[in-house]
């Protein structure tokens, strides 16, 4: 035991694991997240592929990135920028070193840093031999010769193969630097490896080697001590928002006691929704992977018809595509639910980045006057409430409702309190019953007095036979009209049932002073960093307080209540000033935006910027 | 299928009037249809009507059943949905070659392939009629309509073709004017489990009235029609005396009599693949119209394939249990007594992979090397033995490098400061490339401006491997080799290399 090495309590602290995207950085970085929140710490994690699947190894094309926060009290976010940093190869180290806060610690395989690295990276010199890591703590560790040597006993594997476990190298020195056990992940490499004993010989021994040479030699002066979080007590898992999505809706359709239809077309940041569902035919998810955007979305409103909880999920091109069938879902007033896990964009734009430009999109991003339900979770967690309000909502108004996720809460992790499914109210359905020849004809458009839904009358009950389309309709029997007042009426109809929906959401909730200086309006997975900057300047004294929307349409019945009473009123968002402008149209406030489009979340310190900015 | 239901036309007519133009094929279809419907042995409330848009699109609002009139061309995915969330639906599509085969194209190549228990009713008048006389996907080429006044350039799409392309498992072919077919091929259609796809030659009075002539006629539509039966020998005409006889490939028509009998004649058989696509191919009026059903076979629906799964997995798995889903991954514990005093266990599966090509590749069976790529990656250059290097001073005279190279017989110079530290190399290739022809007086030019600055070295210990590599990278003959202070040490050439495998393999 390497005696002289002193620890240092911290609260928080921010790690990014970077290396070429088959150096196994998000397998790493999940481990060293898996081990931290076993250990009792809040955990925020972002992961940061590469937008290429294969990209050339070692280039800056190839770089993957996954960040962990972690904290031993209640995080919001991933982090502004990394403290330590573990750059497996040149080019890890050049795509990560301007996010670094400045007098950070960078691990590095000097190894990797060969000429042929370098070039690849970009570098002209080599990093490490000249000036340009002044400032920072760099610690090079020979990782690729020690591993080969920790693990030259194993014959059975090729010099290349033992090679890929040097991340787990990695990983043992950083577990050493921040006193974390090894035997979560130990675990995970028996399980894991079941089938290849040299595998978990392998990987087991880089990851003793790397905590070994951590505690023998004096490479390290300071090791990293972050206590357990006082978490509320309770059972927690980690979770990503695409994973709490999926759980959610299966919920809400055990909820509601119908199969859950899912029916998709594969798109980046969405696919992993899917790809959680596939495995879950026992809880009668029926997924369907369609042949293209417009026959998933076509497929669900046939589902949707059919009787099941329909549900589709994609990204901000594919509800480009859907957006005809969305009008027909809204003509034809079925319940549903549509996932955007949104991307930068127009276009193409950035599939595996994240923005929140497709508010606009969502709320009008149709033909003809096509109101549509939008909900936005905060945090990956909430994506699981998110799904269940979704569907609470599509089916008390009988109408499609969009949820706009983001890549960033996709791909994103923290710490879920475990719920008790017994808590979770039941969704109640009413399906009007069967009729006889002698009853009153079924009408179905006849609304219900509340909350202007239509019956939701589906095929197999005898009786209710009934046609419904894309064409204007009457009144209560909903056959085809173009008569002026019916069609004036249920476009009225449809717009009143998504504003009476207010009713039944929650106000809006104002987080410090209800009235004052500033007010911050946020929505979508901007949440973290906006309330953690807001925090942070009221600890400063400043007059702020924070309103994060979830409910985007309808708005919360109290906002305008709200913006009236702070002097100055701003939305932060990662787009060009979407809610600013809706808010402005809704209310005529004069309410100032501040966008950003990095397709990068908020920094905290962004925040906090602008706020003292703004109140001089 | 034997439910107890006695129903009559009447009941599957809805309270809307139709409004297609008099004379339309559709009236004739929805009567069929209303006709058949009662003796299907599904209950009225189990059928479904979809379309999408356009003339015959309308069908849906004049049946009395469950029905949605939907967008241009997705009627086939609403289906689909429709039919995965209730698979005990009869569901039936009603679509057009604009709608079906044009905007709907791909909706309805892939509704075949999947084989969904639905009846796809493809109208096909060859024309678009809703927005008043365009040719469609099916329009013969040279058709002139008010899109194509000199004549349409494109090749029709054959729906026939089209299906087996799908591998449909059922299709059959009818016309609106002929009512007892047409109501026989429904039937046929409602009775087979999975995909059934039926293309119906329908007349358009107003934009395409003469596109069946001799095919809607009963005076003399049997001249023309082949009606297939399975196990049938291909047979036709009002008399019927005519036959299908295949010479090689290609099917022929034949008159009976003079030596030809039924023998000669194809067999129809619903189970063929190739048969089918001889009959799709088979135009009117080059060939008689093959008419009834031309593919019928048995596969698994999509829908009782999902069902299955869906039963296997709860044999497996037990019924979906949501605190199980929820714990699934590591889970820890905080308690209430002492919320440093943490608890952890672990349950479950393991959590979502993201590494994908790192954990494929672990997965690979280890890589089979050659004993050749062993060596290269095991033996370090200093296995080579590497002869001790000639250097030179920076400072010198070219006149000088070259005598040494005279003198030393070798092509290449390693050249050092006053350290003794490699700054440079300098090889045959500089003098020829750099010096011959271009440098007057080599007394008095130096080293220096003429060598190769701060070239590739290598140290002894590293791989031979990494030394051909950096080899083939730049195009070198020679790498110098440096000692931890970067004073050279030795020299290895592609020579050596070479020399080395042919010792270690011969």
């Amino acid at each position: 035991m390497n005696e002289e090495t002193e620890f240092k309590e911290l609260d928080s602290i921010v790690v990014r694991f970077a290396g070429d995207s088959g150096d196994g950085m998000q397998l790493t970085g999940t481990q060293f997240t898996n081990t931290s929140a076993v250990f009792g710490n809040d955990i925020s994690t972002m992961p940061d592929f590469p937008a290429e699947i294969r990209a050339p190894a070692g280039t800056l094309a190839g770089v993957s990135g996954f960040q962990v926060n972690f904290s031993n009290k209640d995080i919001l976010t991933p982090g502004d920028s990394p403290q330590v940093l573990v750059a497996m190869n040149p080019a890890a180290l050049k795509a990560s070193l301007k996010d670094l806060e400045s007098g950070g610690t960078i691990i590095v395989n000097t190894d990797a840093f060969t000429q042929t690295n370098l070039r690849k990276a970009d570098y002209a010199m080599n990093p490490l031999e000249d000036e340009s890591l002044v400032g920072y703590h760099v610690i090079e560790v020979p990782l690729t010769t020690l591993n080969r040597e920790a693990l030259k006993e194993i014959e059975s594997l090729s010099t290349k193969d033992k090679d890929r476990s040097q991340n787990f190298f990695a990983l043992g020195i950083v577990f050493w630097m921040f006193e974390r056990p090894m035997e979560t992940t130990l675990e995970w490499v028996q399980k894991k490896f079941a089938k290849r004993p040299d595998l978990i010989e392998a990987n087991t021994k880089a990851l003793q080697a790397g905590y070994f040479f951590g505690d023998t030699t004096r490479t390290f002066q300071q090791r990293y001590r972050i206590r357990p979080a006082q978490l509320p007590p309770g059972t927690y898992r980690k979770v990503t928002g695409n994973e709490a999505m999926a759980m959610g809706l299966v919920t809400a359709a055990h909820k509601m006691g119908k199969p859950l239809f899912y029916g998709t077309y594969p798109i980046t940041p969405a696919s992993d929704i899917l790809h959680a569902l596939a495995p879950l035919r026992h809880f009668d998810v029926r997924t369907f992977q369609a042949e293209d955007e417009i026959a998933a979305m076509g497929s669900i409103i046939g589902a949707a018809f059919g009787g099941a909880f329909a549900v589709t999920g994609t990204s901000g091109p594919g509800v480009a595509l859907k957006s005809e069938g969305m009008g027909l879902a809204i003509a034809l007033e079925l319940p549903m639910v549509i996932v955007n896990v949104q991307r930068g964009g127009p276009s193409t734009g950035l599939p595996t980045k994240t923005e929140q430009s497709d508010l606009l999109q969502a709320m009008f991003g149709r033909n003809g006057e096509s109101p549509i339900v939008v909900l936005a979770p905060q945090s990956p967690a909430d994506c699981f409430n998110i799904a269940v309000e979704a569907a609470r909502c599509a089916m008390r108004a009988t109408t499609p409702v969009m949820i706009l996720s983001d890549g960033f809460l996709a791909n994103s992790s923290e710490p879920w309190p475990v719920p008790n499914p017994d808590d979770i109210e039941p969704i109640l359905i009413e399906h009007p019953a069967a009729r006889e020849a002698e009853d009153d004809p079924f009408m179905p458009y006849a609304r219900d007095e509340e909350t202007l839904a239509r019956p939701w009358a589906i095929p197999g009950t005898r009786g209710l036979e009934h046609r419904i389309g894309g064409l204007s309709k009457a009144p209560l029997t909903g056959n085809v009209s173009y008569v002026p007042e019916h069609h004036e009426q249920m476009t009225h109809d449809r717009a009143e049932k998504i504003a009476r929906l207010a009713e039944f959401l929650p106000e809006q909730e104002v987080f410090g002073p209800s009235s004052g200086d500033l007010l911050m309006i946020s929505w979508g997975g901007t949440f973290g960093a906006v309330r953690s900057g807001v925090i942070k300047a009221q600890r400063n004294g400043r007059s702020v307080a924070h309103a994060h929307l979830r409910y985007l349409n309808p708005l919360p019945r109290n906002l305008r209540d709200i913006i009236s009473n702070y002097k100055q009123v701003i939305v932060p968002e990662l787009n060009g000033g979407q809610l600013a402008f809706l808010l402005r149209g809704r209310f005529g406030l004069n309410i100032q935006s501040f966008p950003k489009m990095h397709a990068r979340p908020f920094k905290i310190s962004e925040i906090t910027s602008k706020i003292e900015e703004l109140l001089g | 299928m034997s439910i107890p239901i006695t129903l009559n036309r009447k009941d599957f007519v809805s309270d809307q009037t139709v409004r297609w133009c008099p004379g339309c094929g559709d009236y004739a279809i929805l009567a069929s249809v209303q006709k058949t419907l009662p003796d299907i042995g599904v209950p009225k409330e189990n059928i479904v009507f979809i379309s999408g848009i356009g003339c015959s699109s309308r069908f849906p609002y004049y049946m009395n059943t469950y029905g949605i009139h939907s967008i241009h061309g997705r009627a086939p995915t609403l289906a689909t949905g429709l039919a995965i969330a209730n698979p005990e639906l009869s569901v039936w599509v009603v679509t057009g070659d604009g709608d079906g085969l044009s905007i709907g194209g791909n909706h309805l190549i892939h509704a075949i392939r999947r084989n969904i228990n639905l009846n796809i009713l493809l109208f096909n008048n060859r024309i678009y009629g809703l927005t008043k006389g365009q040719y469609s996907p099916t329009s013969r080429t040279g058709t002139k309509t008010k899109s194509s006044p000199m004549g349409s350039l494109e090749q029709p799409l054959n729906p026939i073709a089209l299906a087996m392309a799908a591998e449909a498992t059922f299709i059959a072919r009818s016309i609106d004017a002929h009512t007892q077919h047409l109501n026989e091929t429904l039937m046929a259609a409602s009775q087979h489990k999975g995909i059934s796809f039926v293309e119906i030659y329908q007349n358009c009075v107003i934009f395409n009235p003469n596109e069946w002539i001799g095919l809607d006629d009963r005076r003399v539509r049997d001249e023309n029609i082949l009606y297939l039966e399975h196990g049938k020998p291909m047979i036709f005409g009002k008399d019927m005396d005519k036959g299908i006889r295949l010479n090689g490939f290609r099917p022929a028509v034949v008159q009976l009599g003079n030596g030809i009998t039924e023998d000669d004649l194809l067999v129809h058989d619903e189970t063929s693949t190739q048969l089918a696509f001889i009959l799709a191919s088979m135009e009117f009026p080059e060939f008689p119209a093959p008419m009834g059903v031309i593919r019928r076979v048995e596969k698994q629906t999509y829908t009782d394939g999902l069902m299955n799964q869906i039963e296997t997995a709860r044999q497996i798995k037990g019924n979906g249990n949501l605190r199980t889903l929820y714990e699934s991954a590591d889970l820890w514990t905080v308690t209430a007594k002492d919320q440093n005093g943490v608890a952890s266990k672990q349950t479950g599966q393991l959590s979502l992979e993201v590494d994908e090509e790192y954990v494929d590749e672990l997965d690979k069976e280890p890589e089979v090397t050659t004993a050749m790529q062993d060596r290269l990656i095991e033996d370090t250059i200093a296995a080579l033995s590497p002869k001790a290097p000639i250097t030179i001073d920076v400072s010198a005279s070219l006149a000088k490098a070259v005598r040494q190279m005279n003198t030393h017989r070798i092509g290449c110079l390693v050249v050092t400061d006053a350290h003794d530290k490699l700054v440079g190399i300098f090889t045959e290739k500089d003098v020829l490339h750099r010096v011959v022809g271009l440098v007057e007086d080599l007394e008095t030019a130096v080293i220096a401006d003429y060598m190769t600055p701060d070239p590739i070295a290598l140290k002894a210990n590293l791989p031979i491997a990494q030394a051909l590599h950096e080899m083939h990278m730049h195009g070198f003959r020679h790498i110098p080799l440096v000692d931890d202070e970067h004073r050279p040490e030795g020299i290895i050439s592609f020579r050596d290399v070479v020399h080395h495998l042919k010792e270690r393999f011969a």
